[in-house]
C-alpha cells in the first residue's frame, strides 16, 4: 500500500469510531473529571457556607445577648432607682405622716423632675386605703386597695417593696406600681407610685444598639408587659417561651413565615423577662459578606467547568490520535501478518483451483473425439458438483481473507468462545496445524457463559497466539494445548506449547512493537503487541510464563462483558 | 511388462488425485495412485514407476520425505513435484534433494504432458548411459579377465543395482 499517494484518505479511513463514540467518550470523561475535581469543590464550598452561616449565627447570637444584658441592666438599674426615689421619700424625716395633698403634690412634681415615667404617688395606711393621693387621678383618693394584687404582694414581701407587672387597675390604663412599706408605730404605712410603661419603654429605646433589635418585655406568665406594636401588644401573649429557670439564654423563634433569632434576661428586681430579637429576619437575606463569598464559589465553579471542559476536548483529540496511531498499526499487523499466511492461503486456494482445471481438463477430455470415450450423466453431474465445490472452497477462503485484512470498528457481541478458538484452528488456520509437527489439543469447559467481546478481533488475537506457538514448536513434535475456564468475572483462555520457550530477555520485550525473534521478513513484530492492544482493549489481559527450552503458556484473562469505551480510555492512559 | 510410462501420483486432495490420473490414464499412461506418503512408498516398492508426482504439502509424510526416500530406493525413478505453495524456495529444496522439476498447482495439462516427457526422457538417458557404463565394464571385462575377476565385477554391478 502506498502511503505516500493518499496520506489523507488514509488518516481519515484510520479513525476507527465515529464522531458519536468520541462524545459518549468526552462525556463520560466529563463526568468522571467532575467526579472527581468539581465534587470536592463542591463538598468544601458547601462545608463553608454553612460553618459561616453557623459562626455568624453564633455570633449574632452572642450579640444579641450582650444587647439583652444591657439593657436588662439598664432596667432593672431604672427600676431600682425609682424604688430608692420612693425609699428616700419615706425614709426622710421630714416625711410627714400622714403627709398632706400639698406635700403629695410636691414630691410627685420632684419625682417627675427625676423621671417622666412617674404618674401618680399615693400614701396608704395598713388596710390599704389611700390615704393621700397626687396626681391625674384624684378620684382615687380614699379607695380601699386592700384586694389589689400589688398590695397584697407587698404586706408579704420582706424586702419591703413591689414592683407589680403592668395592669389596668381601676383607672383602665396602662400602669404599673413600685411601692415601698414601712412599719410606722407597729402599723403599716405603704407609698407608692405608678409609672407608664411607654415612658420606661421609650427609655430603654433610647438606649445604644437598639435600633438593630426590638424589645420586648414579659412576666412570669408569658404576657407580654413592653412590646413594640410590630409584633404585639401589652398584655398579649408572647409566643417565645422564656424558661423560668434559666438567667438568660436565646434561640430561634418562628411567627408566621420568618424566623427570628432572640435574646431573652430575667430582670432582678421583678419577675419580668427582657427579650430583644434581631431585626434581621434570619435565613432569608444574606449578608454581604455571604453573597460576596457565593460569588467567589460560583466564580471558582465556572472556571473549574471551563478547565474540565477544555480539558476534556483536548482529551478526546488526543483520544483520536491514540486511535488513529493504533487502528494503522493494527492494520499495518493485520497486513503483515497476511503477508506471513499468505503461502498458507496461496496453498489453499491453489488446491481447490487445480482440482477445477484437472475436472474441467478431464470433462474436455471426454468430450473430445480423439479419445472417443462416452460420460454417463452421473458422473458428469458428479464431476461439474466437485467443480462447484471447490469453487465455494476458493470463495470461502477469499471471505475469511478479506474479513481478516479489513479493519473492523468493535463489534461487542455475544459469542461462545470455544466456537471462535475453533475457528481460528479449524477454519483460519485447519491446513497450516494439519501439515505442522504441532498437534492441538483442547481442553475446554462447556459450562462457561457467553462471552460478550469482538469476536474478530479475539480470533486475531487467539491466531497470532497459536501462530506462534506452532512457530515454537516447529521442527520437533510437539502439543499445543488450548484450555478454557473461569476466573471471577473473566474467561481464561490458555494456549499452552512444549515449544522452545523464551528466555527472560525475550519475555520482557514480548509486547514492545517490532519486536520480533523471527528471521528477517518472516515476523513484523507486531502480532503480539497488537494482540495485547486488543485484549486490553476488550478489558482483559494476557499472562504470559515461559522457560527456555520447556515452553510457553500465554493466558487470555478476558472479562465476561467487555465494555466498549471505558475500557478503550483506560487502555490509553 | 507393458510399454507404457508408469506414473504414480501422490496428493491428499482425492477429487484431484483421481481426475489426474484418468486424463493421464486416457493419454496412455499407467498410472497409480495414493493419498498418503507411506502408501506411495509401499506401491514403489511393489512395482517400478518411472516417474512420481508428489504434493509437497501433506500430513504425516510431506512430499520432501517421499522424495528422499523414493530417490534412495530407486536411483532412476524421476519425481515431479506439484504443489498449490507457490514458494520458490521449496522448489530449490527440491531439486536438491533430486526432485526432476516442480509445477505450482494449477497447472496447465500440455506443461504437464511436456514435464512428463522430459522427465522420462531424462529417465532413459540416465538408463541408457548406465547401460552403455555397463556394456563398457562387460566389455572391458570380457577381453583378458580371469573367470574370478568376472565373477566379482558382476557382483558389484549387481550391488549398484544397475540392472
Amino acid at each position: 500500500m502506498s502511503t505516500e499517494k493518499q496520506p489523507h484518505s488514509l488518516k481519515a479511513e484510520t479513525l476507527p469510531y465515529k464522531a458519536e463514540h468520541y462524545r459518549e467518550w468526552r462525556r463520560r470523561q466529563i463526568v468522571r473529571m467532575s467526579i472527581t475535581y468539581l465534587a470536592p469543590l463542591i463538598i468544601l464550598i458547601v462545608y463553608f457556607h454553612y460553618r459561616y452561616i453557623g459562626i455568624e449565627a453564633e455570633s449574632r447570637r452572642m450579640q444579641l445577648g450582650a444587647v439583652a444584658e444591657h439593657q436588662a441592666n439598664t432596667l432593672d438599674l431604672f427600676l431600682t432607682e425609682r424604688r430608692l426615689n420612693l425609699a428616700n421619700l419615706i425614709d426622710h424625716p421630714r416625711f410627714s405622716i400622714p403627709p398632706t395633698s400639698r406635700e403629695m403634690t410636691e414630691y410627685l412634681t420632684d419625682l417627675k423632675r427625676i423621671s417622666d415615667a412617674f404618674v401618680d404617688l399615693g400614701f396608704f395606711d395598713a388596710t390599704g386605703i389611700q390615704v393621700t393621693y397626687a396626681g391625674p387621678y384624684p378620684s382615687l383618693e380614699s379607695r380601699n386597695y386592700r384586694d389589689e394584687v400589688w398590695f397584697n404582694a407587698l404586706r408579704r414581701s420582706e424586702d419591703n417593696f413591689v414592683i407589680s407587672d403592668i395592669y389596668m387597675g381601676f383607672r383602665q390604663q396602662l400602669h404599673f406600681t413600685i411601692a415601698v412599706s414601712r412599719i410606722y408605730e407597729s402599723k403599716l404605712i405603704v407609698l407608692r407610685a405608678t409609672l407608664d410603661p411607654a415612658r420606661m419603654y421609650e427609655y430603654i429605646q433610647s438606649q445604644q444598639a437598639a435600633g438593630d433589635v426590638i424589645t420586648s418585655i414579659v412576666n412570669a406568665k408569658g404576657r407580654y408587659q413592653l412590646v413594640d406594636d410590630s409584633i404585639g401588644r401589652p398584655l398579649g401573649p408572647c409566643p417565645i417561651s422564656v424558661p423560668v429557670e434559666q438567667q438568660y439564654g436565646g434561640g430561634t423563634a418562628e411567627t408566621g413565615r420568618s424566623k427570628w433569632q432572640y435574646a431573652f434576661r430575667w430582670l432582678r428586681n421583678t419577675d419580668w423577662c427582657l427579650i430583644v430579637k434581631s431585626v434581621a429576619d434570619t435565613g432569608t437575606i444574606f449578608s454581604n459578606l455571604q453573597i460576596r463569598s457565593m460569588l467567589v464559589s460560583a466564580a471558582l465553579l465556572l472556571i473549574s467547568i471551563a478547565i474540565i471542559l477544555n480539558r476534556s476536548k483536548k482529551l478526546v483529540s488526543q483520544q483520536k490520535r491514540v486511535d488513529q496511531t493504533r487502528a494503522q498499526l493494527e492494520h499495518a499487523s493485520k497486513l503483515a501478518s497476511v503477508g506471513e499466511l499468505a503461502a498458507g492461503i496461496a496453498h489453499e486456494v491453489n488446491n481447490p483451483l487445480a482440482i477445477i482445471t484437472v475436472e474441467s481438463g478431464l470433462l474436455m477430455d471426454y468430450t473430445d473425439p480423439q479419445f472417443g470415450l462416452t460420460l454417463e450423466h452421473s458422473e458428469l453431474r458428479e464431476r461439474l458438483q466437485t467443480i462447484q465445490d471447490s469453487a465455494f472452497r476458493c470463495r470461502d477462503i477469499t471471505l475469511k481473507l478479506l474479513r481478516f485484512v479489513r479493519r473492523s470498528d468493535f463489534d461487542l457481541k455475544e459469542h461462545d468462545i470455544h466456537k471462535l478458538i475453533d475457528g481460528v484452528i479449524v477454519g483460519l488456520l485447519g491446513k497450516e496445524i494439519e501439515v505442522s509437527d504441532a498437534r492441538v489439543v483442547c481442553d475446554y469447559d462447556r459450562s462457561l457463559p457467553q462471552l460478550t467481546t469482538d469476536g474478530n478481533q479475539l480470533q486475531q488475537v487467539i491466531l497470532n497466539i497459536v501462530n506462534n506457538a506452532r512457530d515454537a514448536i516447529a521442527g520437533k513434535p510437539g502439543e499445543i494445548n488450548i484450555a478454557t475456564s473461569r476466573r471471577g468475572k473473566s474467561i481464561v483462555v490458555s494456549i499452552q506449547d512444549n515449544g522452545s520457550g523464551m528466555p527472560p530477555d525475550v519475555l520482557e520485550k514480548l509486547f514492545v512493537p517490532f519486536f520480533t525473534t523471527k528471521d528477517v521478513g518472516k515476523g513484523t513484530g507486531l502480532g503480539l503487541s497488537v494482540s495485547y492492544g486488543i485484549v486490553r482493549s476488550l478489558g482483559g489481559e494476557i499472562e504470559v510464563e515461559s522457560i527456555a527450552g520447556e515452553g510457553s503458556t500465554f493466558r487470555l484473562v478476558l472479562p465476561i462483558k467487555s465494555k466498549r469505551s471505558i475500557n478503550r480510555s483506560r487502555n490509553n492512559q | 511388462m507393458s510399454d507404457k510410462i508408469k506414473i504414480l501420483i501422490v496428493d491428499d486432495e482425492v477429487a484431484f488425485l483421481e481426475s489426474m490420473a484418468r486424463r493421464l490414464e486416457i493419454r496412455g499412461f499407467d498410472v497409480r495412485t495414493a493419498t498418503r506418503g507411506a502408501d506411495a512408498l509401499e506401491i514403489a516398492r511393489s512395482e517400478q514407476f518411472d516417474i512420481a508426482l508428489l504434493d509437497l504439502k501433506m500430513p504425516e509424510m510431506d512430499g520432501r520425505q517421499v522424495l528422499e526416500t523414493l530417490k534412495k530406493e530407486d536411483k532412476y525413478i524421476e519425481v515431479v513435484i506439484l504443489t498449490g505453495h507457490g514458494s520458490v524456495d521449496s522448489a530449490v529444496d527440491c531439486t536438491k534433494l533430486g526432485a526432476f522439476g516442480y509445477l505450482p498447482k494449477p497447472y496447465e495439462l500440455d506443461k504437464l504432458l511436456d514435464t512428463l516427457k522430459d522427465a522420462y526422457q531424462a529417465k532413459m538417458e540416465k538408463k541408457f548411459q548406465a547401460n552403455q557404463e555397463l556394456m563398457k565394464r562387460i566389455t572391458k571385462l570380457a577381453t583378458g579377465s580371469s573367470a574370478l575377476a568376472i565373477l566379482r565385477e558382476l557382483k558389484k554391478v549387481n550391488d549398484e543395482n544397475l540392472f
